[in-house]
């Protein structure tokens, strides 16, 4: 361990002293306080500081990722080059221990400057408010709806299996089903799907004057705040689309279990009726205690006829969710911290695994290859899926896997949890430290040990 | 499956440790391309044999496969064919390179960090505690003269600086083996003459010691065996001493005579009926240069670069039955830290010189010279001329037959060598 040690420590010694981490230490030393002073966003101070933190983060996480990248890469495959390594894997250094050394260095590294920029970035959020003398109503929507950390919950799927089945029987019974589709088997299944979506559709979308409802188990609470609220978030589409981009109607929350069997809930019942632009998402705050004692809380809209010519349809992915507070922003932000300590963390690993037997300007090109593709990965997988109709087999047994053995980066951006407020839990972290940096990052290191143990460090020089 | 079955236990290993601490069996290595088909054979068949506490030289022109060599001694290289045993194992098992000292051919050192930071680096590579490193440090920044420059960076260091900080890197662990690969490219004459004295120092500490060089020189002032490689072939592997000596000859060298004593001398030598000659020694260039700088040094002219000392790390141990032997080195250390009423580093044992008083004697007033302070051009050293120095003429000739052996197509065998060895002979006793 203590020659992993010393190794670590010269690989810090040589990314501090030949300058390479002091480029990017002053370029966000200089730039994180000015994005501070200079960022508006929307102009509220939610949009101000929700820009503030979406850009400083990403910027911080991509050079301290650059850094990473160069650092490790530089370390090695200039110990190699400049065959300071013929004096290191002489002495009684394991190979493996060279690798683990610089490995721990880089990463190291990464912890201070991360700690020092993260903190940087910590401070000028929380003092924002007071620097640009935000109001208290401001202050108070702000603790609300940014300085927070809250859980999300989506509502339980509608089983739609059964309505599909019945309405096939009844078109089978309608004769509007042709004995010839029904021996086709394919064309069989095409017509239940078909009838599965439009079943699936109907459960989001509502015609004028018609209502839907929406059912969540699991809501938990961590204080007992009387003035706590939960959020109701949603976003809607037309399929007409009205005059002045607005839709009316009527949101109600509250335990529901109660109303079917027609009795009158324990628990206070929530309405208001309200516009709401359309594509674009709105938060209702109500009060917590619409919440049944067991978690369970319904939401219901109903499409107000008088005001509306138009079907309203929640999105199926982002329509709807109820949001309620789970943590603090402080705890919530240091899990977005370590996050992209553990993206770091698997750089680091990736880039020992390219040095091991790529030169300098490759294995950083590799990387970074490596990099853009786990930053955009979702993108990837959206243009392939709808664009690859014809290569579908090509792209499922190639560039698919391919890209899903690299870390999606985009999926675990921190700027996705702390922007919405959104709860990051320790559970949704372990599975990512388990994923990103036990398995593939590990994998890539133990796959760099083996090349570097079967390597001849040596220059061939007859 | 017998050998293989004692190679398994272990005794048969213990063999060598007991025997070689350097063997190869066979030792091939074979550059390929990219296609896989042969290109180079920069080593073949190399059995190699270097006992313990012997300094070993490696000669050969360029390319001939020193380097190679010692790569794959190290494991720097994976051979292609047979198998190199150090100390008894594996050269990359902790436990064994833990006991290796190398200086590569060139000093590749981290640019950025100090002299005294590149040793704390390679001390905790091996593990030292704390205490041993500063206390080793200490000894070889003062042992290379490089203890002003202590702290400066490496890479601002001239090539000779940076050879002394690779040559006290490869002894930081104090060393059974030491290898070096050209340890004297870059130095000055007298670097150049310290190195060689730590050498035989070392070698009289019971360190076993691989030297490479193509510097003809430095290998005959210290080796007691050599090896000549050309392409990758050992040529020829034999005692210096054996190798070079003339049977047939015998040299005097006195202080001035007069032209009586003259006289009489070469009427003696004529009873004898053989052919002489009669010249004034030529002193060797090394000597003068040395003597030059010393006087210099003495004047306190100031200088920006290494200071020539003659500090060994006394932490580069001894061996335990050899604790006698230590070096005029030593002596001359202790007597100086006694005049500086520094602590004593125990008292320096009485040297035991037998084999090669003479060369001792020359060392001696060398090494004196240069670490007192101020003592004006003295005597000439009038001594009995070692065994080693031989006329120039005769040199040359030597240098010719062995130039003759490496160029020959036929390898040497050994009835080349008996034919050689009867050539020189004739052609001596002409002259």
């Amino acid at each position: 361990m203590r020659r992993v040690w010393a190794i670590a420590v010269n690989t810090i010694k040589q990314a501090l002293r030949m300058k390479i981490a002091v480029v990017f230490i002053i370029l966000l030393v200089i730039l994180l306080p000015m994005m501070g002073i200079f960022t508006t966003g929307d102009g509220t101070p939610k949009g101000r500081l929700q820009t503030f933190v979406s850009y400083s983060l990403s910027l911080t996480s991509l050079l301290l990722s650059l850094l990473t990248i160069i650092v490790v890469v530089y370390s090695l495959t200039n110990d190699i080059k400049q065959h300071q390594i013929y004096t290191i894997v002489t002495k009684p250094v394991h190979r493996f221990q060279i690798l683990l050394g610089k490995l721990l260095g880089v990463i190291l590294l990464d912890f201070v400057l991360l700690v020092l920029f993260l903190s940087m970035i910590y401070f000028i959020t929380v003092y924002t408010p007071r620097y640009i003398g935000a109001t208290d109503e401001q202050i108070n929507s702000l603790n609300k709806e940014f300085y927070t950390a809250r859980a999300s919950l989506k509502p339980v799927p509608v089983d739609v299996s059964r309505d599909v089945q019945r309405a096939f029987k009844e078109l089978v019974k309608r004769r509007q089903v042709g004995p010839v589709l029904l021996e086709d088997k394919q064309a069989r299944q095409n017509l239940i799907e078909e009838l599965a979506q439009s079943k699936e559709l109907a459960t989001r979308s509502a015609g004028p004057g018609q209502q839907l409802i929406w059912e969540f188990n699991n809501v938990k609470f961590t204080s007992d705040d009387p003035n706590e609220e939960i959020f109701v978030r949603y976003k809607c589409e037309v399929s007409v689309k009205p005059s002045d981009n607005r839709v009316a109607g009527r949101w109600t929350v509250g335990d529901y279990r109660e109303q079917k069997l027609g009795l009158r809930a324990k628990t206070p019942i929530w309405h208001k009726s309200r516009w709401d632009t359309i594509r674009t998402f709105h938060e209702l705050e109500v009060p917590a205690d619409v919440v049944a004692e067991d978690g369970y809380v319904a939401v219901g809209y109903v499409n107000l006829p008088q005001y509306n010519n138009t079907t309203i349809v929640f999105p199926k992915k982002d329509g709807i969710e109820i949001l309620y507070k789970a943590d603090d922003f402080t705890e919530n932000y240091v899990r977005a911290s370590i996050l992209i300590l553990f993206r770091l963390i698997f750089l680091a690993g990736l880039g020992v695994f390219a040095s091991t037997f790529l030169s300098l300007p490759t294995a950083v090109l590799f990387c970074l290859v490596v990099l853009v593709t786990g930053t955009i990965s979702g993108f990837i997988f959206e243009s392939f899926d709808t664009l690859s109709e014809n290569t579908e087999m090509i792209y499922r047994f190639t560039i698919k896997p391919l890209v899903k053995l690299l870390p999606q980066f985009d999926k675990i951006n921190p700027s996705n949890f702390l922007v919405p407020a959104r709860l990051l839990s320790w559970s949704l972290l372990a599975r990512v430290a388990a994923v990103m940096i036990f398995i593939k990052g590990l994998l890539l290191f133990l796959l760099g040990v083996l090349i570097f143990n079967r390597r001849e460090v040596a220059k061939i020089i007859v | 499956m017998r050998a293989g079955f004692f190679r398994r236990t272990g005794i048969f290993v213990r063999r060598f440790v007991m025997e070689y601490v350097i063997e190869t069996f066979s030792l091939t290595k074979i550059f390929s391309d990219w296609w896989g088909r042969n290109k180079v054979c920069a080593v073949e068949d190399l059995n190699l044999k270097i006992r313990k506490n012997e300094v070993f030289g490696l000669l050969g022109p360029n390319g001939s496969g020193k380097t190679t060599t010692i790569k794959l001694l190290l494991r720097l290289l994976y051979p292609t064919r047979g198998r190199a045993i150090v100390l008894g194992g594996d050269s990359c098992e902790p436990k064994i390179s833990a006991r290796i000292g190398f200086l590569p051919e060139e000093s590749y050192l981290y640019r950025y960090l100090s002299a005294r930071e590149t040793l704390d680096f390679y001390g905790r590579l091996f593990s030292l505690s704390a205490k041993v490193r500063k206390m080793r440090i200490e000894a070889l920044l003062d042992m290379v003269g490089l203890r002003a420059a202590a702290n400066r960076p490496v890479g601002t260091f001239s090539k000779g600086m940076a050879r002394r900080i690779g040559l006290a890197q490869a002894l930081i662990n104090d060393p059974d083996l030491l290898i070096l690969d050209e340890p004297t490219t870059g130095l000055d004459p007298i670097g150049t003459r310290q190195i060689k004295d730590l050498v035989l120092t070392l070698a009289k500490r019971g360190k076993t010691i691989l030297l490479c060089s193509h510097l003809l020189a430095d290998v005959e002032d210290v080796c007691d065996r050599i090896a000549i490689l050309y392409g990758g072939k050992i040529q020829i592997e034999g005692k210096v001493k054996e190798l070079l000596l003339q049977s047939n000859k015998t040299q005097i060298t006195t202080g001035v005579m007069s032209e009586d004593t003259l006289e009489k001398v070469k009427e003696l030598i004529e009873a004898e009926q053989t052919n002489y000659s009669v010249d004034t020694p030529m002193e060797k260039l090394e000597t003068f240069f040395v003597e030059t700088v010393i006087d210099a040094q003495s004047r306190a002219l100031s200088t920006s670069g290494a200071v020539s000392t003659t500090q060994i790390g006394e932490f580069l141990s001894a061996e335990a039955g050899d604790g006698k032997a230590a070096s005029i080195l030593d002596k001359l250390v202790s007597k100086k830290e006694v005049e500086e009423a520094a602590v004593s580093e125990g008292a320096a044992s009485e040297a035991v010189t037998s084999a090669d008083e003479s060369r001792e004697k020359v060392d001696e007033q060398l090494l004196s010279k240069l670490s007192r302070p101020v003592e004006p051009a003295e005597l000439k050293p009038v001594t009995e001329a070692p065994d080693l120095e031989q006329e120039p003429q005769e040199q040359e000739q030597i240098e010719k037959n062995i130039l003759e052996q490496l160029t020959g197509d036929d390898l040497n065998t050994e009835e080349d060598d008996k034919r050689q060895a009867e050539e020189q002979q004739g052609e001596s006793t002409d002259a």
